[in-house]
């Protein structure tokens, strides 16, 4: 009864309402996903026609002969790949040392590494910028990772999910006379392996969506990120008439998130939930 | 042979003191138990020993040489923590061979040996599970099993019992037992629960307030307490500690007027007492309900616990002086009546001033 | 013994943190410097003191691209929190037609900017675009959204919530799941209205959720960049220009690179200090209580 407002069983406006909003939520992306079955020279001037078979797969065929977008598909990969590689083996390693181990400044260092979460990219991009110049690392998969190895998120949660695992554990293990290292290979990590997943998929789709860094550093048009690529290809689309190979490529470039998206869909969840749980 | 040595072990937290010049001798094989409240600084005196936690003043030697500069894995030390602390993503094979393999034991050794303490402990169908699969029991056993397979020369138990419900307490109680003569070597238990040290120990090292207050074999732990701390902490239902004092008396003993002016004649030699600040201290089987007759005071019951075979009866003297005595298991005592009791001197304390225990001299 | 230790611990933090020094910290430290600067792309530069923050508070341009960001701001967070919550609370449940509504509300959430920006120029355009298409349709003339300077904001906002809509509603629903049951079936015996169940118990009990919700959205939008740049380079006439689009035109557009990281900076204490009275005008108002 009263509870019902919380228990989700609506009145029948509430469900109307509910699925005219999840119809708002689609069209946009039916619509894209009309415009890039459509041929091109159909389209120009009345995208209208997108309502109206015929449809063909020859914008798709186009992206896979285009060697640009392929590439751009190629570096997204290894850069998201990467990043998250790094990310992962460098929290994991700081966040045993912050959580388990006594060393000088513990408590100080960590609080700066907290303090970083309150400082947004924009503070910092440009004297990256200079700094990547000076190291000549723009335009280049190394250029393209590193930045994305030192946010702060990663050794924060992984420490926070440490501190849940037991202290006793590390005393047995010391007792049985495992090194320090031995005790985070071989007891620390592999019960971590839930908070690894979950930090894997969060860092793989922030970098594979990732508009602000690889739009500046990677300026030549071989290095771009899928991300980028589909930016600078929207913004000449004013010289070419390819509406539906357009589409086509936001789909497509769709697709590998959207997948991650439905075999990941719990870590994300819990990803994202977790920073509510804090 | 396993031979402990504590001396003089001081350590503090910060500004708080936690352990306050410590010192003990084990014998070889010897069952210790280390019992106390919790803060008493049991704890973390085993932890010490374990290696888990530094010492700041003292030594601890193991046959003769100095271990607490040792790392943990080093000591010849095994421990079974409270809470198991068996790694959860490990079959309990591999939770047992964890410790030989980092000590580079050859592997066919570590398969003799972690089958023999599968084979003691009766877990040999389980060596395959994961923890989270097994029951607490068999959890405890997965613990001690991989504290077997290191030879240790010196066993540390951490609460072992606490965990587990009566039933099952019991049954741990007997397998402790039977486990610490099939294996060669020295045992350490620490406990709150001196029913616990009693039945497993073979002497008792009770503690409370950083120090060690008595280190003793059970009965005498039990029968000549050092101290007010001991009397009252070893025993259940505890010791009724009733303020006395001293009445001239015939012979050498004492007699003492408690304060509802009842008079018990004990045997205690009174020549080491002076009449000030004097306890006596009665256990529940010296004090009995009898009738008005042969009663040495009265009391007010305010409740009674049958046991079945025999019946506790918590009363109140004149003075308001809790004290419990012991009845037949059919008693018909009941709540707010008045009755008889009689105390039994020849087995009662005293407890001077300072709470230091004077006890009754055996008949001759 | 535990000497060895010590210093032996830093090796694990040691990797991360000489990396962290080196792209974060220090990059930190140096765009402080730099604000304080006029540098151009050849990086040399000379000490202009604040004279980078006076010219700023000078600058239309600037002061029009913060403005734009706080209005932009102000349509999204409200209007995003408020359908947000109403969307978990009305999923919050297992069915199976449920997870769908909420799958598909929390799809858009997984697209990145360019996406998202690139679908929403051919709904919003008038010639080509879906909203066009429908209002042709329907007889009406189609609405300029980009390119008219009373409606490209509503436009950013609406294609920002639309984007949105995902983490949000997934953090209210964590939050409703929290909530025990038993504070409904009280409610239900003390014969409380729907209403007055949701103000009084649902509404508290969600309490850090909503702020956490406020507090990260507000965050977010008021770093808003993308949608301006691709959907309308800022215009029409700096209608659109949000203040990171500023920062950026003028960092990589005209090389100005000691006044964007001055504008840098006063974006970073705007958010610092947003946050902060945020946090802590929720706190005492809980703390009143």
């Amino acid at each position: 009864m009263s509870a019902s407002l919380e228990r989700g069983r609506l009145t029948p406006l509430g469900w109307a309402g509910l699925v005219l909003g999840a119809l708002i939520m689609i069209a946009p992306l039916a619509w894209t996903l009309l415009l890039s079955l459509k041929n091109n020279a159909e389209l120009v001037g009345h995208s209208g026609a997108a309502l109206h078979a015929p449809y063909t797969l020859e914008n798709y065929a186009a992206i896979f002969g285009n060697s640009s977008t392929m590439r751009w598909l190629l570096n997204s990969a290894i850069v998201s790949l990467g990043t998250t590689a790094g990310v992962l083996v460098l929290a994991s390693l700081a966040a045993y040392g912050f959580s388990r181990l006594e060393f000088p400044f513990r408590r100080t260092l960590f609080v700066i590494v907290l303090l970083g979460l309150a400082v947004p990219s924009q503070a910092v991009i440009l004297p990256q910028h200079q700094l990547f110049a000076w190291l000549h690392l723009h335009n280049s998969y190394p250029g393209l990772i590193l930045p994305g190895l030192v946010g702060p998120f990663g050794v924060f949660f992984m420490t926070t999910y440490m501190r849940g695992i037991p202290r006793e554990l590390d005393e047995a293990a010391m007792l049985d006379g495992a090194s320090r290292w031995t005790i985070f290979w071989k007891v620390i990590l592999p019960l971590t392996v839930p908070a690894q997943s979950t930090l894997a998929v969060f860092t793989f789709l922030g970098t594979w969506n990732d508009y602000w860094w690889p739009l500046i550093s990677a300026t030549h048009s071989d290095m771009y990120t899928l991300t980028v690529g589909l930016a600078a290809a929207q913004m000449n689309y004013a010289q070419t008439s390819g509406l539906g190979y357009l589409m086509a490529q936001a789909v497509f470039a769709s697709i590998p998130i959207f997948i991650v998206y439905i075999v990941f869909q719990k870590q994300i969840v819990s990803a994202m939930a977790g920073t509510a749980v804090r | 042979m396993a031979r402990l040595e504590l001396s003089d072990i001081s350590k503090a937290y910060g500004e708080t003191p936690v352990l306050d010049g410590v010192s003990l001798t084990m014998e070889p094989k010897e069952f210790i138990a280390f019992l106390g409240p919790s803060g008493s600084g049991k704890s973390t005196l085993l932890r010490i020993i374990a290696g888990l936690e530094t010492l700041d003043e003292g030594e601890v030697r193991l046959d003769g040489e100095r271990i607490d500069h040792l790392p943990p894995g080093k000591r010849g030390v095994a421990m079974v923590f409270q809470h198991y602390a068996l790694y959860p993503h490990m079959s309990v094979r591999d939770n047992m061979a964890f410790g030989l393999k980092n000590a580079k034991v050859p592997r066919d050794e570590i398969e003799t040996r972690v089958a023999e303490a599968a084979r003691i402990l009766e877990i040999e169908t389980q060596l395959d599970k994961k923890p989270a699969q097994m029951s607490g029991g068999q959890r405890q056993r997965v613990a001690i099993g991989r504290a077997i397979v290191k030879h240790p020369k010196l066993f540390l138990l951490d609460e072992p019992l606490s965990n587990l419900d009566a039933a099952l307490r019991m049954r741990t109680r007997i397998e402790l037992a039977q486990l610490r003569h099939r294996v060669d070597a020295a045992f350490i238990m620490v406990t709150h629960d001196q029913a616990e040290a009693m039945t497993l120990a073979d002497r008792i090292v009770v503690m409370n307030d950083r120090r060690i207050q008595q280190v003793g074999a059970p009965m005498e732990i039990y029968s000549r307490p050092a101290n007010t701390f001991v009397a009252r902490f070893v025993g259940s239902p505890a010791m009724t500690l009733a303020p006395a004092s001293l009445v001239a008396s015939a012979g050498p003993f004492a007699t003492v007027r408690l304060g509802d002016g009842a008079e018990v004649e004990t045997r205690v030699r009174g020549n080491a007492l002076e009449g000030e600040g004097l306890q006596l201290g009665l256990r529940p089987e010296s004090v009995a309900v009898a009738p008005a007759g042969a009663a040495t005071t009265v009391g007010k019951v305010e409740l009674v616990e049958r046991l079945g075979e025999r019946t506790l009866v918590y009363a109140h003297l004149a003075d308001g002086l809790p004290v419990v005595a012991e009845d037949e298991g059919n008693s018909r005592v009941r709540v707010g009546e008045t009755v008889g009791l009689r105390i039994d001197g020849s087995a009662a304390h005293l407890f001077d001033s300072a709470g230091i225990g004077h006890h009754a001299e055996a008949a001759a | 013994m535990s000497g060895a230790r010590d210093w032996r611990g830093l090796l694990f933090v040691a990797p991360f943190l000489s990396l962290y020094a080196l792209i974060l910290v220090f990059p930190l430290f140096r765009g402080m410097w730099l604000s304080l600067n006029r540098v151009d792309l050849f990086g040399d530069g000379h000490f202009v003191g604040a004279g980078n923050y006076v010219r700023l508070a000078r600058d239309p341009v600037f002061s029009t691209s913060l403005l734009n960001t706080f209005v932009l701001t102000l349509m999204i967070v409200p209007v995003l929190s408020v359908v947000a919550l109403m969307l978990a609370l009305a999923l919050n449940n297992a069915g199976r037609g449920a997870a769908l509504m909420r799958g598909i509300f929390f799809s858009s959430a997984v697209l990145s900017v360019t996406i998202v920006t690139l679908i929403w120029r051919f709904v919003l355009a008038p010639d080509a675009g879906l909203l066009g298409e429908l209002w042709k349709s329907l007889g009406w003339q189609p609405l300029a959204f980009l390119s008219d300077p009373h409606l490209v904001l509503p436009a950013l906002a609406l294609t920002t919530i639309w984007w949105s809509l995902g983490l949000p509603m997934l953090l209210f629903l964590a939050g409703l799941q929290q909530i025990p049951r038993d504070m409904y079936e009280a409610a239900a015996l003390d014969n409380a209205s729907r209403w007055r169940t949701f103000w009084r118990i649902t509404v508290p009990a969600l309490r850090r959720t909503i702020v956490l919700v406020v507090m990260l959205q507000t965050a977010a939008q008021l770093q808003i960049f993308g949608q301006a740049q691709l959907l309308t380079a800022g215009g029409p006439s700096g209608a659109s220009r949000t203040a990171v689009l500023f920062l950026f035109e003028t960092a990589f557009g005209r090389w100005e690179l000691g006044y964007a990281s001055a504008a840098a900076e006063i974006l970073f204490l705007i958010i610092l200090a947003v946050t902060l009275t945020q946090y802590w005008a929720t706190g005492r108002a809980q703390g009143e209580r």
